[in-house]
């Protein structure tokens, strides 16, 4: 896959992996829709250990790639600025923020040594301030840090996530809150960083802290049954419902809800698709993405190779689109519709109300091993 | 204790014979899509619905035998009963681990048998029933809507063999005309849902072996024949982690023959053999007299020689199962019988590693990317 990837950046006019291509969206006659103008960012790897930021159109053309040092996760967007934040995947040591249109590094964000990133962040509305999920290892506490993007990505402060191995994080609406999936999962860097330690006592949970002060507003957790349901990626809707995909650490065989839905203040609401569907789910979420309408989301689950869709406002299920090792999602501009990507290196466009999937027309993009995540960036 | 370094020395022969890269030459090489279609539509198609009809009609042997019985009981028309309970039970735990499809739908699996039950919510529900006896759990019907762990075989087996149920049954009290209308349900049921089974499995068999881009289920023929790799190795990770894990806990002080499946009918090490022929039926292509060797997943493997150590392997281990009595209470009350299962759950762990490495890497079916390592 490596090999092909060189052979067509070399037809593309440029070669080697730090090469960075400029944006070349194809601009026909007349004014491009919006999602034509669209553009894809994602950590990406080769297959020799090689990792990227990668972006592409919404053809799927590649536009740029960004070598890292090591396996990116999620991409943070800045609003209204060319930033993003590409952060380490646990236990993560580096992060770097990256020109959204050449894949440019502007600047680089160390990890304290006593702490390890976990993959995810997120800025503030008016961008000046991003947020970094951390494990403080030697104490089994999750933290949020803080940097000040205005000045010069300094690390200004950092909050207690309110649980253990915090993942994913959001903003809730009106920007003035976070939601953090704390996964309930403790790791050490001197066990690897990545194997859990406490399978038979971790207590994931969902908490909404103030972002200014730190101070918890809300937390819930699933029963305690339930307990090793590990709470890891999450959504947020305009209106403040929050859809959260969990991964099981228990038996293949258990049957555990894996998808929830939170309005804070109330309990997590667990949902469940039919047996033959759920089963598929392999126990395993990897991302949650809420669609333009907020009322549709998309959790894909790529042990399962299925993108599984459900309704925020009856909380049920709404169909599933396989999709071999899928697991990045992105919204479209359109109600019910994502872009998907692969760890085989496909792309679609998956329609969740017409139960749909369309292959991305430009090869390009598969060149690349695409990873857990998948943002959109509205042009 | 000889055949036990022996069988290690086999094993570890393989291993060594493996890593020294007899692997085929171009074993990285991507296998054609078509490739994998033919051996869908083997196990599908041919190989797997025979077995749902032997199953539907172990259930409806059990069905009339336990009518038969409960129409003038007696101690040895209960040992008839038990064993038509065993042959559907053999026959169950050979199609157990193809956990796919209409095997999986409505819950359908858990209906057929309840387990594992963490926290033996069958045996609590049991005992309720026995003491309110309410008569809609004598029809089948009825008992369809009710909760899986009074529906399935673990239910019927408290029935049929623990000693205080039995002694009711065949002295014909009130419980023992209560337990045997009982009973008598849970079979009809089963036979129902085995029926169900059999008759919804061609549909989803077609539906796995034309795999294509236009399926939003299955869009490739190898995206389709990852399910019967799936239930080949979780098949193998739940014989491990649930059926010899469980009992043997932490260490020898608390081990437990109770937390192994099927321990009231004292057949779990049973179960784990034939969960073994129907799991190597997915590897070879031929199940007893059904399909053909070579036609399963092995058919995928451009090495003859993984092939044969994979089987030799595999043939070990039922050939030590074989040396093992039916239960993992009577292997427990043996002396050494707590190392003995130690040592065949390594003999298991060790077949996994095989299914994850060898069969899984040269089927190009062990997962992607995102499956085996996500975040």
């Amino acid at each position: 896959m490596r090999h092909q990837r060189r052979e067509f950046l070399k037809l593309m006019g440029v070669g080697g992996a730090f090469t960075l291509l400029p944006i070349d969206i194809a601009r026909a006659a007349g004014t491009p829709a919006p999602e034509d103008r669209a553009v894809y960012i994602s950590a990406s790897a080769g297959d020799a250990d090689d990792y990227y930021v990668s972006a592409f159109n919404a053809s799927g053309k590649i536009l740029f790639e960004q070598a890292l040092p090591g396996r990116g996760h999620d991409i943070g967007l800045r609003p209204n600025h060319v930033d993003v934040a590409a952060v380490e995947r646990r236990p993560g040591l580096y992060g770097l923020i990256l020109d959204r249109h050449t894949g440019d590094v502007r600047a680089k964000l160390h990890c304290p040594e006593d702490r390890r990133f976990y993959g995810h962040a997120i800025y503030s509305n008016d961008g000046r301030f991003l947020y970094i999920t951390e494990n403080d290892f030697d104490h089994a506490r999750g933290v949020v840090s803080v940097w000040d993007a205005e000045d010069g990505y300094r690390r200004v402060a950092e909050f207690d996530s309110f649980g253990t191995g915090p993942h994913e994080l959001h903003l809730m609406p009106g920007g003035e809150h976070l939601v953090i999936a704390n996964g309930g999962l403790h790791t050490h860097p001197d066990f690897d960083g990545r194997t859990a330690l406490n399978i038979d006592s971790m207590e994931p949970n969902l908490s909404i802290i103030d972002r200014r002060t730190g101070k918890l507003i809300h937390q819930a957790s699933l029963k305690h049954d339930w307990h090793q349901l590990s709470i890891r990626h999450l959504d947020v809707a305009a209106n403040g419902t929050i859809a959260a995909g969990f991964q099981y650490q228990g038996e293949i065989n258990d049957q555990v809800p894996l998808v929830g839905i939170w309005q804070p203040g109330k309990e997590i609401r667990p949902i469940e698709a039919p047996d033959n569907v759920q089963y598929r789910m392999r126990q395993y979420c990897g991302s949650v993405r809420f669609d333009a309408s907020g009322q549709v989301f998309g959790i894909s689950c790529p042990r399962g190779g299925l993108v599984t869709f459900w309704d925020a406002k009856t909380n049920g299920f709404l169909t599933h689109i396989a999709a071999p090792d899928g697991c990045g999602l992105a919204a479209t501009d359109r109600p019910g519709e994502f872009v998907g990507t692969s760890g085989l290196g496909n792309g679609w466009r998956l329609d969740a109300i017409r139960r749909k999937r369309v292959e991305l027309p430009d090869d390009s993009h598969k060149s690349l091993h695409w990873d857990n995540h998948l943002r959109r960036i509205t042009a | 204790m000889l055949l036990k370094s022996c069988s290690r020395l086999m094993l570890l022969s393989t291993t060594a014979a493996i890593a020294i890269g007899f692997a085929a030459p171009n074993a990285h090489a991507d296998i054609p899509d078509e490739n994998y279609r033919p051996v869908l539509n083997h196990l599908l198609n041919e190989v797997m619905p025979p077995k749902l009809d032997d199953f539907h009609k172990a259930n409806a042997q059990l069905s009339t035998s336990i009518t038969d019985f409960c129409a003038d009981p007696d101690a040895d028309d209960l040992k008839d009963v038990q064993e038509d309970f065993h042959q559907a039970m053999d026959i169950w735990q050979e199609i157990q681990p193809w956990r796919m499809g209409p095997m999986v739908a409505n819950g359908r699996d858990q209906h057929i048998e309840y387990w594992p039950d963490k926290h033996g919510t069958a045996a609590r529900q049991f005992r309720k029933l026995l003491f309110s006896k309410p008569a809609g759990y004598t029809d089948p019907e009825q008992l369809s809507e009710a909760s899986a762990a009074l529906q399935g075989f673990p239910a019927l087996e408290e029935v049929l063999f623990d000693p205080k149920n039995t002694a009711h049954m065949t002295s014909s009290d009130e419980d023992g005309v209560y337990l045997c209308q009982y009973g008598a349900a849970i079979a009809t049921n089963l036979e129902t849902i085995a029926g169900e089974l059999r008759d919804e499995w061609p549909e989803f068999a077609d539906a796995m072996a034309t795999a294509g881009p236009d399926s939003m289920d299955y869009p490739t023929a190898k995206f389709a024949a990852t399910d019967l790799y799936r239930a080949l190795h979780e098949g193998i990770l739940i014989i491990s982690a649930q059926k010899l894990g469980k009992p043997l806990g932490d260490n020898k002080q608390d081990a437990k023959a109770s937390r192994a499946e099927s321990e009231v009918s004292k057949r779990s090490l049973r179960n784990i053999a034939h969960n073994l022929t129907g799991l190597f039926a997915i590897y070879d292509g031929k199940w007893g007299d059904v399909g053909s060797e070579g036609t399963g997943l092995a058919a995928l493997i451009d090495s003859s020689l993984l092939d044969r150590s994979f089987r030799l392997n595999w043939q070990t281990v039922v050939d030590a199962l074989d040396g093992l009595p039916a239960s993992v209470e009577d292997l427990l009350a043996q002396p050494d019988g707590y190392d003995k299962l130690a040592e065949f759950k390594s003999q298991i762990d060790f077949l996994t590693t095989l299914v994850e490495n060898d069969i899984g890497g040269n089927t190009q079916l062990g997962g992607g990317f995102n499956a085996l390592d996500g975040d």
